[in-house]
């Protein structure tokens, strides 16, 4: 009985270091540009799009390329393998998700697009939209 | 307003339904059960009669309710304005409140005649009581002045409502979340049965009654997660129905250990073991549902997922973390306090023993469970010890989860070979020898299409075992005891599923594609060919693809459209349905393309930009129209002049062929190099005098009097880029949930029946 109980917990052990093992192999840290060319890992990467450099969607081999500002400023280029991510233009900031391939490519597979939320309501929303047509009863 | 009065009610409703049964089985008194029946009615009448306000006052337009005004307009049709009722947060308590009300009912009536009912629906009672409390802290009545004091007048009824969440709007909105939260309220039931147990101090027999109840909650929150992953796949374009999404990991976590509990009590039954397991599982059923709740309606995964999660203010975070220390604390204490008393039974050590293999597959269950609440919570558990927010990639799912699958997905055939108590080796051996040998085969054509992977192939000759073993069964029981087949059936839909799960991850194939209109493009057998888009409602584009293969053409139609609701680009893919596979073209974007005309004599020039012909390389560098030499004494003449840079063997050379432009009649001036090789026409021009660089100009060359061929004019077409998938046998996965599906409702419909007091001894027995 005892030896059963050891062996079964032994197994239990074994299966939860795999699991933690997993988990901080496939953990994608935010961090920053620096960081990220320094390690070469896959992590997520939050800032803004320079606008000023503009952007190009290179249609024939489906990427999206923009140059991206860190938290810190650091500009890099930012290859997104995909076409231009939703909302890129109003977004108020965006991650990145990826690795450097090179000194000056960061690859990316994934580019979020953080929004100003309209979700929830607001009172000015809801004056402006219909001020003009809006009606008071009692 | 009248609603949140009636939310009120039926709150004192379900405390009175409290206290009154706290009463009745404290002190065993029959008059006290009357009244806490009342209390429980009227809580449900209230919740009804709320409801039915609410879906008055979102039928009618009623935008002065700021519920209304957020999540529904006057352009909705009236199936989705219905379902607005659920599209935000305070109706979907309500809704939720509401079915857990019902099914309430059904359990008050289950539970009468088997002597549980004092201790069970007291427990329920707390349940229907917090998402009351919920309730009143998000009241779904209140006005919009209420709910922007000092900024909008009192009386404001605002013209139109704020719409539904496009990416919301289709048909599934209107069934899934119902059947979600049936599947809520049922894993409610299931908690309430553990606890009730412990109440009653009674550690076995409980059990019994519970088991359609477990199987009911199986059954609803498993159809409520395949619709979601369904309507993923269908209609939001995922590409496929599970992502490891926060949103479904959450509600598949409480969906895994209420089938876990399922098996281990059926265990129970059999062998009297697993008694503190069933209790700790049917515990956790309901805190899990609660931690789903809590994940994606706290707002706390907002950093990490790309679902839009709604802050709901800190006055609802700290309910719903309440309610899982609650109900988790008030579970888990009373089991530590009876631990003791309770019978120990050890498990039957024989490994060749049906309860063994359930043992075992149970375990397997609870680890996936483990695996993907820890995966999920990566974000929580991260900034609790980094301090730094992070989330796992999607592989720790399919890294953590695919071993425990292979085990349960063998575990589900080999178990239904196996005897209760213990089996002869021999017998096993016997029975395997079909669905070994058919598994083998299966799996061998399987990896020579394509299978590397080792844990792809044991999964795959898991899949087909469990199949093979149980329509084995089916056919066996099936013949013998109809009503017993439940089991069998089901776990034929689990095969069906895992090979579903393998065929569509392993066999998938996908491309992106550009689509430039009118023109074919191979890709994935099919011939698809963009022809242009279409207004398909309102603002929506539909993008019209033909998708020709073997001769015969279908029409695509998937749909693109920027939505004002919540400014982002919403896209829906667009399905052929065939039988062994499914064609799915999904829209990523429309872009625009400066195309080479047809291949021919001419050849055009973009602004600054070198060509190469032959030997020579030429830049078109710009018109020259304001040089004096151009511009003859006649006034109604013009020159303009091309200038070229032409290069060869190293050398530039300027050759400026000229158009002449005399009364509105054009007169050609060709220009050679300077060796006469070369020969420039010009056949017409495109100046861009907002963008000088997209000028262009179309020259016919000749050297030594032949043409040199080249291509027309280039012309700007759109061009349509999609993400073509083949998803082969998904099928499987549609097919193999219904089987499960109908092996449930077989199970549930038995196990209830057992249940029924005259076909068991004595309920009430202490």
């Amino acid at each position: 009985m005892n030896a059963k109980a050891i062996v079964a917990g032994v197994i239990i052990v074994i299966f939860l270091i795999f699991g933690a093992w997993s988990f901080l192999e496939s953990n994608v840290e935010y961090t920053n540009f620096q960081d990220a060319y320094e390690t070469g890992r896959t992590v997520q990467v939050e800032g803004t799009w320079v606008e000023e450099k503009g952007d190009e969607y290179n249609a024939d081999r489906n990427e999206f390329i923009f140059y991206m500002a860190d938290k810190n400023g650091q500009v890099v280029r930012v290859v997104l393998e995909g076409p231009r991510p939703n909302n890129f233009e109003i977004a108020t900031s965006v991650v990145a998700r990826g690795q450097f391939v090179s000194e000056d490519e960061f690859r990316s597979t994934n580019v979020l697009t953080k929004c100003p939320s309209k979700y929830e309501g607001t009172a000015e929303e809801m004056m402006g939209a219909s001020s003009s047509d809006g009606q008071y009863y009692e | 307003m009248i609603g949140s009065y009636i939310i009120n009610i039926a709150f004192l409703g379900i405390i009175v339904s409290l206290v009154a049964y706290y009463i009745s089985f404290r002190n065993n008194n029959e008059k006290f059960l009357t009244y806490a029946r009342i209390g429980y009615h009227t809580s449900v009448v209230g919740l009804m009669v709320a409801s039915a306000i609410l879906m008055y006052l979102i039928l009618t337009h009623q935008f002065q309710y700021t519920y209304v005004w957020s999540y529904s307009s006057m352009a909705l049709p009236t199936g989705l304005l219905a379902a607005s009722f659920w599209a935000g947060q305070e109706g979907s308590f309500l809704i939720w409140a509401l079915i857990a009300g019902f099914v309430g009912v059904f359990l008050m009536s289950y539970s009468s005649n088997k002597g549980y009912e004092g201790q069970l629906m007291f427990v329920y009672s707390m349940i229907v009581g917090v998402l009351l409390l919920m309730l009143i802290v998000k009241d779904p009545f209140l006005r919009v002045w209420e709910s922007f004091p000092g900024q909008v007048e009192k009386g404001f009824m605002p013209a139109d409502g704020r719409g539904m969440n496009p990416l919301l709007q289709n048909y599934w909105m209107v069934i899934h979340p119902p059947v979600l939260f049936v599947g809520f309220a049922a894993m409610g039931a299931t908690y309430a049965f553990a606890v009730a147990a412990l109440l009653k101090k009674d550690y076995t027999h409980w059990v019994r009654p519970a088991t359609p109840w477990f199987a009911f909650g199986v059954l609803s929150l498993g159809l409520g997660i395949m619709l979601g992953g369904y309507w993923a796949y269908e209609t939001l374009g995922w590409g496929g129905y599970w992502a490891w999404d926060p949103v479904e990991n959450s509600s598949l976590v409480p969906w895994l250990i209420g089938l876990a509990a399922l098996h281990t009590m059926l265990a129970q039954r059999r062998s009297g073991a697993f008694v503190r397991t069933n209790l700790v599982l049917g515990i956790f059923t309901f805190v899990l549902v609660l931690y789903s709740t809590f994940l994606t309606r706290s707002g706390v995964l907002g950093a990490t997922s790309v679902h839009s999660f709604v802050e709901p203010g800190w006055m609802a975070y700290i309910l719903l973390l309440s309610f899982i220390i609650f109900f988790g604390g008030f579970g888990l204490l009373l089991l530590f306090l009876r631990m003791r008393e309770m019978p120990s039974v050890p498990i039957e050590y024989n490994y060749m023993s049906r309860e063994f293999a359930l043992f075992l597959g149970a375990a397997a269950l609870i680890f996936i469970a483990l695996f993907t609440i820890v995966g999920t919570s990566s974000p929580i558990i991260t900034n609790l010890i980094k301090g730094q927010v992070s989330a796992v990639d999607i592989s720790f799912y399919e890294q953590t989860t695919t071993p425990f699958g292979i085990a349960v997905a063998f575990l589900a055939g080999f178990a239904q070979i196996l005897w209760w108590k213990s089996s002869k080796a021999r017998n096993i051996l016997r029975n395997m020898i079909p669905g070994l040998f058919i598994s083998a085969i299966a799996t061998g054509v399987m990896i020579v299409i394509g299978l590397t992977s080792i844990m792809m192939i044991l999964l795959t000759f898991a899949a087909w075992f469990v199949l093979v073993v149980n329509v084995q069964m089916a056919v066996k029981i099936g013949k013998n005891n109809p009503r017993f087949v439940g089991g069998a059936v089901a776990h034929i839909g689990v095969g069906l599923l895992f090979l579903g799960f393998i065929t569509t991850a392993m066999y998938d194939k996908q491309q992106t594609i550009q689509l430039v209109e009118g023109e074919p493009v191979e890709a994935l057998g099919y011939t698809l060919t963009y022809t242009g888009y279409s207004p398909a409602g309102h603002e929506r584009w539909a993008f019209n693809v033909t998708a020709e293969r073997e001769g015969r053409t279908i029409n695509l139609a998937p749909v693109m459209y920027q939505s004002d609701f919540n400014n982002s680009l919403i896209r829906n893919p667009d399905i052929v349905n065939r039988l062994t596979f499914d064609f799915y073209l999904a829209p990523l974007g429309l872009d625009s393309k400066e195309v080479d005309g047809i291949a021919g004599s001419t050849h055009t020039l973009q602004r600054g930009r070198e060509k190469n012909i032959e030997d020579y390389t030429i830049t078109f560098v710009g018109f020259d129209m304001d040089s004096d030499q151009h511009v003859m004494g006649s006034s109604n003449e013009m020159v303009i002049g091309v200038d070229l840079d032409v290069s060869y063997n190293g050398e530039i050379e300027r050759v400026v062929p000229e158009i002449v432009n005399r009364a509105g009649e054009m007169d050609f001036r060709p220009a050679m190099t300077s060796d006469a090789s070369l020969e420039f026409n010009v056949v017409s021009i495109r100046p861009d005098q907002d963008n000088p660089d997209r000028s262009s100009v179309t020259l016919d060359i000749r050297k030594g009097g032949t043409q040199l061929t080249g291509t027309g004019p280039a012309k700007t077409q759109d061009v349509l880029i999609v993400e073509a998938s083949i998803q082969p046998y998904i099928n499987l996965v549609w097919v193999g949930t219904i089987l499960a599906s109908i092996g449930l409702l077989i199970t549930i419909i038995r196990r209830a029946n057992e249940a029924r007091p005259k076909n068991v001894e004595s309920w009430s027995a202490q």
